[in-house]
């Protein structure tokens, strides 16, 4: 026993065994095929869930989808989003927000407020690249948001897709909002004592 | 409406026991089975409930299980029995409500995100609450919104027909503007006749609606309720003093909502003699003038012809220097100032301490002289307080109330909700005299029109009918004897006739009032802007005395002769001594012993005994001279007096005329200085309602541009003069009063007050009666000008200061119409949108006309809001002896087709 393990270690001694042994792992590596993406050149291609720059979305036929309500301002744990909605003056009746503020340098990305919206108009895309000189840039206003949303229109589908919020355009359209028409006439004539 | 027992003063109700849930409940008979419930401390879920009126029974929520019945009861609809056996809780109740829920919803949208109840939606709660999650089979109703109202719109797809509108509209405002309407195979609220809304716009169903059907059209779909901050403050338009929910985001103010609310429905039907805490259109839509364009951002000095902006620093320099200057040179009786009745407690005492300490003068004025202080004066001078002794409670339980010169659901609409009250749960009779065919002349027992400018005519009438009837009491007049006799020889000469040839009531008509007034057990008199807003008023409070005091109504509990307010602290003014007859605490000025106190209290010497100067001699002294300087707060003399008080002329002459005030008004546009103040919703500080109440006024919004409160830059300025105060907040100034003043902060709560009549009637009763009654002098004048001119105030607007909201002036623009009598118009053969000319002792004016059917016949009306054209112009003013009130409301005109 005792001289078994001594001839190993005089020929471990005498190969320079824990060189190699060491080495192995180098020449492992030399060929290898290297894991390092070159970012930028390179891009890393993500999960459909993955939960990138909010995006407000448009109907297939460019209505905006957002109706102003308020729940994603109110679902919002870092409370970084801010609605302001009115009554549109193009169309009597209908409600929609007339500012929309996500303010991304406070956003967690937790999602919340895509769950918590009643007509899927919010959606997170793929978009992950922030950086900016102006940190004022990062104060996306309503603007910005379709224009992501029109950017990233796919990526954003499938992350309602993943998400089980929506499958498909007929899917969006249940949840679509009809306001109806106004009576601006009477619908009677007056009667004669006021006449 | 049936009156509930329970809640009929004058009737006993039958104790009855019941059991609910196995506890024995003693309850009253006859009252609903939810109130009892509810009594209890038990909320059983019901959306069409609400406590100010009887129970509807529609949505079938508030099921309950009774001892020998197969299915649930509704609770609301069933009358409380001895011996009943009550469930409330239970399986079968939770299942049962879950279907009336699931009924609502199943034709109600689901637009929930886009409505603007979302998170203030009882359907909303009770859907959550049980836990419907699917419906089977919902369908769509797809009705139009009705949005032809001015400020309500109706999306009866949301209705859920619990006619909690209807009924409040109906039953507690007695206004009935709405009505349910079977169209398109839903029963749908329409306003009458299915027209477009045309009521008085209190929005009071647009507070109780437990949905989104009735949405307010100044907030719709801007806000969700959780975004918004709501502040409890007290309104600042009229003397009732309503309490309201300033709901503001940012900067902003949103809405305005009431405690009368869906949320609110559980009280005791009782207690809405004290109030049934809704609102009215000037309250709950005419808040835009707080955060309104046309404020006053910055501080204005004249530079030139000009009024340029300046830093408060510059402004403040030059302003204390002026008026140090103006002191130095001529004294401080070159000085003067006026306030509004807007202002606060608080800031109304700070300045009259700023003019006696400060300028150390006594010429200072508030707007409580164009009325007030004729009731404040003739009740002090009767029965010792400067109040009216009646609060709303009482109002509403009595049993005759006299209500003279009063248009009363124009002025103070809240107060008019009371005798509406009176009227219909405790059938008082109201008798209504007035020169207009007023709203409560409409809904009164006995409504009597009569020829403009004889209020005081008719008062004689009354006493004199009373004596004549014996309806007197002999028990108090035999305490004064000597007094009633003088009061006897006074009306001698006064006959029925005589009375009702002048005034158009009839000698029966008056005998009836008198009847009605002098045998109830409780009977008020409510006077105002007829009576106190008119020559003679301080006389004519008085008589109205003299007839409470035979009959013997005066301090008897739940009678007394009272008043409204226009402006809502008319009462804190008089009470803080902004008027130079006045101490704080109504003391007289001249009492040695309160000037003393004054004096100690203050650390300075007073102004002289005796000197001082009211509204219109301050004006005077102004023309002539005498007064060089004018501060001026939130008045506007200017647009208010007509022009033969030659404000214009007066202020001219005054070397310097500051004015601060929220808007740039027409007296401000002439002065040397503007300090720009704060509205009410900008500052702390408490109102004393027309009942005498002092109410909390809280800051709801950061001061809009560099305004600052009045009290604040009153403390600057009188630092600046010399003075050595400390006040940080209006707090400070508070405990400053609570000090001077004990007790004057009652908890919100009237302070009661025994009136003492014996030291009046013992002491010179005999001497001044006599004067009182006589004969008015007979004027030809009447023969060349039959109409009567009247300017009064309109539901929609209160002062000026109303015209600055647009949304009031949205719902009541500024005709620039003359408002007239249809039979009139036919008369002088012109229709609607035609010229007249008018024409006064004073001037002459065309303008054009509108028919009114609210204008007596023989009198036209013009909206004192409005300068546009300048009808005040036309009035001449009458200046009372005693008070100094200058009434300019009412002259005799001419009126040809121009």
């Amino acid at each position: 026993m005792r001289v078994t393990v001594l001839i190993r270690n005089i020929l471990h001694a005498a190969l320079f065994y824990e060189i190699w042994d060491a080495m192995k792992v180098t020449f492992k590596h030399m060929f290898h095929k290297p894991i390092t993406f070159q970012y930028p050149r390179e891009q890393r291609v993500l999960p459909d869930t993955h939960r990138g720059a909010l995006a407000l979305l448009r109907y297939d036929d460019h209505q905006e989808r957002c109706v102003g309500c308020d729940l994603c301002e109110a679902a919002c744990p870092s409370r970084c989003i801010k609605v302001i909605s009115s009554e549109d003056a193009a169309r009597p009746l209908q409600r929609f927000a007339s500012e929309f503020y996500i303010d991304i340098t406070k956003c967690v990305f937790c999602g919340y407020c895509v769950e918590a919206c009643p007509v899927n108009a919010l959606a997170m895309t793929k978009m992950y690249e922030f950086s900016t000189h102006d940190k004022r840039t990062l104060l996306f206003d309503k603007k910005r948001l379709y224009e992501i949303g029109e950017r990233h229109l796919d990526d954003a589908k499938k992350y309602l897709y993943a998400h089980n919020q929506e499958q498909n355009v007929e899917e969006s359209r249940e949840y679509r909002y009809y306001f109806p028409q106004s009576v601006l006439k009477p619908t009677q004539s007056q009667p004669k004592h006021l006449g | 409406m049936g009156l509930k027992p329970a809640t009929n003063p004058d009737v006993e109700a039958v104790a009855i026991e019941l059991s609910i849930d196995g506890k024995t409940v003693t309850a009253k008979d006859g009252v609903s089975l939810y109130d009892v419930i509810s009594s209890t401390g038990k909320i059983i879920p019901a959306m069409c409930y609400h406590y100010t009126f009887d129970p509807f029974g529609s949505c079938g929520m508030c099921l309950v299980m009774q001892e020998g019945k197969k299915a649930p009861i509704r609770s609301c609809t069933a009358k409380a029995a001895a011996g009943m056996v009550i469930r409330t809780e239970g399986d079968d109740l939770f299942q049962a409500r879950k279907k009336a829920v699931e009924k609502h919803l199943s034709v109600h949208p689901l637009d929930c995100p886009v409505c603007d109840a979302d998170g203030h939606c009882e359907l909303q709660d009770m859907a959550f609450q049980h836990g419907v999650t699917n419906l089977a089979n919902a369908k769509q109703k797809f009705i139009p919104e009705d949005t032809r109202s001015p400020v309500l719109d109706f999306n009866m797809n949301r209705c859920i027909a619990c006619a909690e509108c209807i009924n409040v509209c109906k039953d507690v405002l007695m206004i009935d503007a709405l009505q349910f309407m079977k169209k398109g195979g839903f029963n749908q609220v329409v306003p009458k006749g299915d027209l477009a809304l045309s009521c008085e716009f209190c929005g009071d169903c647009l507070a109780v609606c437990p949905v989104g059907a009735i949405t307010n059209k100044f907030s719709k779909y801007l806000y969700k309720p959780w975004q918004m901050k709501k502040t409890t403050t007290t309104c600042n338009y009229c003397g009732d003093g309503c309490q309201m929910h300033l709901e503001t985001k940012d900067a902003e103010v949103v809405r305005v909502t009431s405690p009368l609310s869906w949320k609110n429905k559980w009280g005791d039907r009782a207690d809405t003699a004290k109030g049934h805490g809704g609102l009215c259109v000037r309250g709950r839509f005419g808040f835009e003038y707080i955060d309104s364009a046309a404020r006053l951002k910055q501080p204005l000095l004249r530079k030139g012809n000009q009024l340029v902006e300046v830093p408060w620093l510059e402004a403040m320099h030059q302003v204390v220097e002026q008026f140090s200057e103006i002191r130095r040179k001529h004294g401080p009786d070159s000085i003067a100032g006026l306030i509004t009745a807007r202002c606060t407690n608080e800031e109304l005492y700070l300045f009259q301490k700023l003019m006696r300490t400060g300028f150390r003068t006594n010429q200072f004025d508030s707007s409580a002289r164009y009325g007030h202080l004729n009731f404040v004066h003739a009740s002090r001078h009767a029965l010792g307080i400067g109040r009216s002794p009646n609060d709303w409670e009482d109002l509403t339980r009595a049993k005759a109330i006299v209500l003279i010169g009063s248009n009363l659901t124009e002025t103070n609409p809240l107060t008019a909700v009371r005798i509406k009250e009176a009227l219909r749960v405790y059938q008082a009779q109201v008798v209504v005299i007035d020169s207009a065919i007023t709203n409560m002349a409409k809904l009164a027992s006995h409504p009597y029109l009569i020829s403009p400018g004889t209020e005081g005519l008719v008062i004689d009438g009354l006493v004199k009918a009373t004596l004549e009837l014996g309806l007197i009491d002999e028990e108090t007049i035999g305490k004064h004897p000597k007094a009633f006799e003088a009061l006897k020889a006074a009306v001698a000469h006064v006959s029925l006739e005589q009375v009702a040839a002048k005034t158009g009531m009839s000698v029966e008509a008056l005998k009836t009032t008198a009847a009605i007034f002098a045998e109830a057990p409780r009977s008020i008199i409510l006077c105002a802007e007829g009576i106190v807003r008119q020559s003679d008023g301080y006389q004519n409070v008085l008589k109205l005395m003299d007839l409470a005091w035979i009959t013997g109504k005066l301090g008897q509990p739940g009678c007394g002769v009272n008043t409204v307010t226009e402006e809502p602290n008319e009462q804190g003014a008089v009470d803080m001594g902004v008027a130079p007859e006045f101490l704080p605490g109504q003391a007289s000025f001249n009492d040695q012993v309160a000037r003393d106190r004054f004096a100690k209290a203050w650390d300075v010497t007073l102004p002289a005994a005796g000197s001082g100067a009211n509204l219109v001699e301050i004006l005077k002294r102004c023309k002539s001279g005498q007064i060089r300087a004018l501060y001026v707060i939130g008045e506007n003399p200017l647009a208010t007096l007509p022009a033969s008080m030659e404000v214009r002329a007066a202020l001219d002459r005054l070397e310097l005329l500051v004015v601060q005030d929220p808007f740039l008004t027409e007296t401000a546009r002439m002065a040397h200085a503007v300090l720009p103040a704060c509205t009410s919703a900008e500052k702390d500080g408490t109102f004393t309602n027309l009942e005498g109440r002092v109410l909390r006024v809280r800051e709801a919004l950061d001061p809009v541009g560099e305004s600052l409160p009045d009290w604040h830059i009153m403390t600057a300025l009188a630092n600046a003069l010399g003075c050595q105060w400390e006040y940080e907040s209006s707090n400070d100034i508070q405990a400053e009063i609570m000090k001077l003043l004990p007790g004057y902060y009652n908890l919100g709560q009237p302070r009661k007050v025994v009136p003492t009549v014996d030291r009046y009637l013992s002491n010179g009763y005999a001497g001044e009666v006599a004067a009182r009654y006589r004969a008015p002098v007979a004027s030809d004048a009447k023969v060349q000008r039959p109409y009567g001119l009247l300017m009064g105030q309109i539901l929609y607007h209160s002062g000026k200061m109303s015209t600055e909201a647009p949304g009031l002036i949205k719902i009541a623009p500024n005709t620039g119409r003359l408002r007239m009598n249809p039979e009139d118009m036919k008369r002088l053969a012109v229709s609607e949108g035609g010229k007249v000319r008018l024409t006064s002792d004073r001037g002459s004016l065309q303008v054009a006309v509108q028919p009114d059917q609210s204008v007596a016949p023989q009198t036209c009306f013009f909206p004192e809001h409005f300068n546009e054209p300048p009808v005040k112009d036309l009035m001449s003013v009458q200046v009372d002896p005693t008070t100094g009130v200058p009434s300019f409301k009412r002259i005799g005109v001419t009126i040809e087709k121009a």
